[in-house]
């Protein structure tokens, strides 16, 4: 059974320029220039229960305003989605205490008062039994460490604290749906890392199915399978990361250190040259012809060290976006 | 000399687009202002008519007689136009306590001096897109002025109870503002001022209205200066004899807050600077 | 496993609870609020002692019966039902704008609760209600004065006093909606102060007496403001069932008109609620 499941849904804003005042906007009722922005084109997703699944794309791809319209926070131009079974922009209330979105940066939490009168509010909001809630704000707090926070003005919380309050706010519920909207952006290396490994426990222990936007690869590295690449509002690609790097990196980068004073003349016969830093160089070598370059080089000179790795994975998603953009453009 | 200038001609320029930007939002927000006059006209109109029992005509309440009373109303509109200093002393005392104050103790510029020009500038960029819908109101209300236009003579003094009332409104401001030398919350004490001058000035109703000993009072109190006064002189509530004391008084009241807000700043500055940093 | 829907009564109580905390922590300017208020009521009423001594036991429009006794409790209704409004619907339609703006709004459309519910009663500032207190003494001096005095007392029987109560709620309901309509309109017009501006003087309008403007061309605002927006009726009704000034036209005018606020708090209530929610579809959210 597929928990979610999209059909050819399309997003189009007509965005139009607005001007300040009230006259102006009175007036703009009556006649205004336009533009249309195709946020989505015509997605169409599967996912199962239990998938951990990514969402990789450059700004402005699609996939903040595919997670809005799975949330039902706005409503499609066209197509169809079912989540668990419900249309989510009919914003049934069945429906909408079964899942959860967390937004980066963005706070739900009431700002002045500890983040434990918000979860009292949540409680009452979604009627979770006294027992089960209190069992689950339990065990959150001490996955996540934040147990002396609760009590603290959320406002006084350091940007990491309170993306772990955020976390909590949304799986006090025990949804089985979670839409997680760039939720490690802005925070330091040690919270994100803590975010991480947090997502990670929790979804292997409920089997939620988990949608996840992110911009950074370490992210989608540590906690997904499977990544879907939008760019321009459609999929791109839907597979597995390593997938990825087959698909679309055509090149792996080799790096050599030569024995003192005996670097070849013109390493541009084997391969682009990135980096010569003598004795050591760097190569990017076409897939195809690694082999036979290699054994080339090793044969014709001395070489103490070897490695051969793929490109960084930023660098093939972001020749993925680019290449996306210049045929959208053709 | 002539930098001074420029900076000034500057300043003004900058107020002048800033507010003509949003011309159109603006002036139907100034339109709007009139609004409760309109409620004013048939509030008056009822307690007039209920006095004459029937009708308003020849009713008069503390001399003013149910036009007048209109032209009261629009004529204290003219006299807030020129005496009301919206933010002024909310942003001397903010300015005091973020410490922005400290550009003026560097530089060769007078705090206060600043102040009033940045205020004339406002003022002079607001009423210039604002005389339009106060034009039309008047144009369309200049029934209730019986009387027509005052002789030259009280027009003179009335054009000058404005002018005088802008300085008297912006020195007295500034005074409360320099409080924040010595308190950090002005805000409480500024609230309770606008409140009272809402009702002390003349904003109101005529200050004529009020029984004894209360008119007694008020009439000590400046803030009658900054609404009723022009009103009233306009109207001719106020005899020849009257209207030149009246103006000394004012005067004097202007002076007082000005040496008023040099006497806070220079204390004030000299408190300020104890605390270093 | 049958789920519930949210008590709402219980939420609304947090959400009220949360409130006064939030205000307790600012305490200064919750005390400065409240003085406030109170010196703003104490004006108000030194303005119309000052009309009335100049009126001189004649009504405040002839013919109306609004006496200063008659007039207290006007006036009092006038800051009751305003500061009901104030204290419970005035900062949640502020913060409703501010959610459209910022786009916060998704999270409020995330929750499994009425919408319009969840924006309506989130917050309460508790400050205004001091003009409701303020409003009940007044109410009560004005009634005692009336009830009391030699000429003509009041007989105040305890169906007129439900009556009123019920009409002040009418009151309320009708200005809700008025309120929630407008701000609505943000998600369509974009942010405008001009609009509360707009909501304050078109209330002004609300604040006294109807027969003032039961002359010449004041018809048409008694026309407007009692039939398209009914601000009229808002404190009239409620005011005059209880203090039942005197009425040349008889009563028949009192039952119509009260009939006829009952169904104008039915038809704002829906209008909002349809307004409201054709507004949410058109919801864009903020761009990320």
């Amino acid at each position: 059974m597929n928990v979610i499941e999209l059909k050819q849904l399309t997003k189009t804003y007509r965005v139009y320029q607005k001007k300040e005042g009230l006259v102006a906007s009175l007036r703009g009722l009556f006649q205004r220039e336009y533009r249309d922005v195709n946020a989505v084109r015509g997605i169409d997703l599967t996912v199962a229960k239990g998938e951990f699944v990514a969402f990789l794309g450059p700004n402005g791809a699609g996939k903040t305003t595919t997670l809005k319209l799975l949330s039902g926070v706005i409503n499609p131009t066209s197509g169809t989605a079912q989540v668990l079974g419900y249309v989510p922009w009919e914003r049934k209330n069945a429906y909408r205490r079964r899942f959860a979105l967390v937004m980066g940066q963005k706070n739900q939490l009431w700002w002045d008062l500890p983040a434990n009168e918000s979860y009292r509010l949540h409680q009452q909001i979604y009627r979770i039994e006294p027992a089960k809630f209190e069992r689950t704000l339990d065990e959150l707090t001490d996955l996540l460490s934040v147990r002396e926070l609760l009590r603290q003005p959320v406002r006084e919380l350091s940007l990491g604290e309170r993306m772990k309050m955020e976390l909590i706010a949304a799986l006090l519920h025990s949804p089985e749906v979670l839409f997680l909207d760039e939720p490690t952006i802005g925070l330091d290396v040690i919270a994100q890392h803590n975010v991480r490994q947090f997502l990670k426990q929790y979804q292997l222990e409920r089997q939620t199915t988990i949608l996840l936007t992110s911009h950074y690869m370490k992210d989608v590295a540590a906690l997904c399978e499977r990544v879907v690449v939008i760019a321009h509002g459609q999929v791109e690609y839907d597979g597995s990361l390593a997938g990825i790097l087959d698909r679309f990196s055509g090149h792996k980068i080799v790096t050599l250190a030569f024995t003192e004073n005996q670097m070849p003349p013109d390493l541009t016969l084997f391969g682009e040259i990135l980096e010569v830093i003598p004795p050591k160089a760097k190569l990017r070598i076409d897939r195809n012809v690694v082999a036979k370059k290699l054994a080339s080089l090793l044969s014709h000179y001395s070489v103490e060290d070897v490695s051969v790795e793929d490109p960084p994975l930023e660098d093939v998603i972001a020749d993925v976006f680019s290449r996306a953009a210049r045929s959208k453009e053709a | 000399m002539y930098v001074r200038a420029h900076t000034w001609w500057t300043i003004l320029r900058i107020a002048l687009e800033e507010r003509l930007v949003y011309r159109g939002d603006f002036a139907l927000g100034t339109l709007m202002r009139f609004l409760p006059i309109i409620t004013q006209i048939f509030l008056w109109w009822a307690i007039f008519e209920s006095i004459g029992g029937g009708s308003a005509e020849k009713v008069e309440i503390a001399n003013f007689t149910f036009p007048d009373m209109v032209a009261y109303y629009l004529l204290t509109m003219v006299g807030r136009a020129f005496s009301s200093m919206p933010g002024l002393a909310s942003g001397v005392a903010r300015q005091i306590r973020d410490g922005e104050i400290k550009k003026f103790l560097i530089q060769p510029v007078d705090m206060v001096g600043f102040l009033m020009l940045s205020r004339i500038a406002h003022k002079l960029a607001y009423y210039s897109v604002a005389t339009l819908p106060f034009a039309l109101v008047f144009y369309l209300c200049r029934g209730y002025f019986s009387a027509g236009w005052p002789d030259p003579l009280t027009l003179a003094a009335f054009i000058a109870s404005l002018i005088l009332g802008f300085l008297l409104g912006f020195f007295l401001e500034t005074s409360i503002g320099l409080i924040g030398f010595w308190f950090l919350e002005v805000s409480s004490l500024l609230f309770v001022y606008m409140l009272f001058s809402f009702f002390l000035s003349g904003h109101m109703f005529p200050l004529d209205m009020l029984p004894e000993p209360w008119n007694l009072l008020v009439d000590l109190l400046p803030l009658k200066y900054l609404a009723y006064f022009p009103a009233a002189v306009f109207l001719g509530k106020v005899s020849q004899d009257e209207l030149m004391l009246q103006l000394g008084i004012q005067v004097a009241w202007i002076l007082f807050f000005i040496f008023l807000s040099r006497y806070l700043w220079k204390r004030g500055v000299r408190r300020y600077s104890g605390f270093g940093g | 496993m049958s789920e519930q829907q949210p008590v709402l009564i219980r939420v609304f109580l947090t959400f009220a609870r949360n409130s006064l905390v939030r205000e307790m922590t600012f305490r200064t300017n919750f005390f400065i609020q409240c003085v406030a208020s109170i010196s703003w009521t104490l004006m108000n009423l030194g303005f119309y002692l000052i009309i009335f001594h100049h009126l001189n036991h004649k009504p405040l429009a002839d013919g109306s019966g609004w006496q200063q006794n008659e007039f207290f409790v006007f006036l009092a209704t006038t800051w009751i039902v305003f500061s009901i409004v104030q204290a419970f619907f005035m900062p949640n339609v502020q913060e409703f704008s501010e959610l459209i703006r910022t786009g916060n709004l998704d999270f409020v459309l995330l929750k499994p609760i009425d919408t319009q519910f969840l924006i309506s009663f989130a917050k309460v500032d508790w400050s205004a209600l001091v003009n409701f207190v303020m409003g009940i003494l007044l109410l009560t001096v004005g009634v005692w004065r009336l009830t009391t005095q030699s000429n003509n007392p009041l007989l105040l029987n305890p169906a007129n006093v439900l009556l009123y109560w019920f009409y002040v709620a009418c009151g309320v309901t009708i200005l809700y909606s008025l309120m929630i309509s407008l701000a609505a309109t943000s998600i369509w017009l974009g942010r405008n102060q001009s609009l509360y501006d707009f909501w304050f003087y078109i209330t002004n309008f609300s604040r006294y007496p109807m027969e003032i403007y039961a002359r010449s061309w004041g018809w048409s605002l008694w026309g407007l403001f009692t039939f398209v927006i009914p601000i009229l009726i808002v404190v009239n009704v409620p005011a005059r069932i209880l203090a039942r000034p005197l009425r040349p036209e008889g009563p028949w005018l009192g039952l119509s008109l009260s009939g006829f606020t009952i169904l104008a708090t039915f038809a704002c209530l829906v209008i909002s609620r349809r307004v409201f929610t054709l507004a949410l579809q058109s919801y864009r959210s903020a761009s990320s």
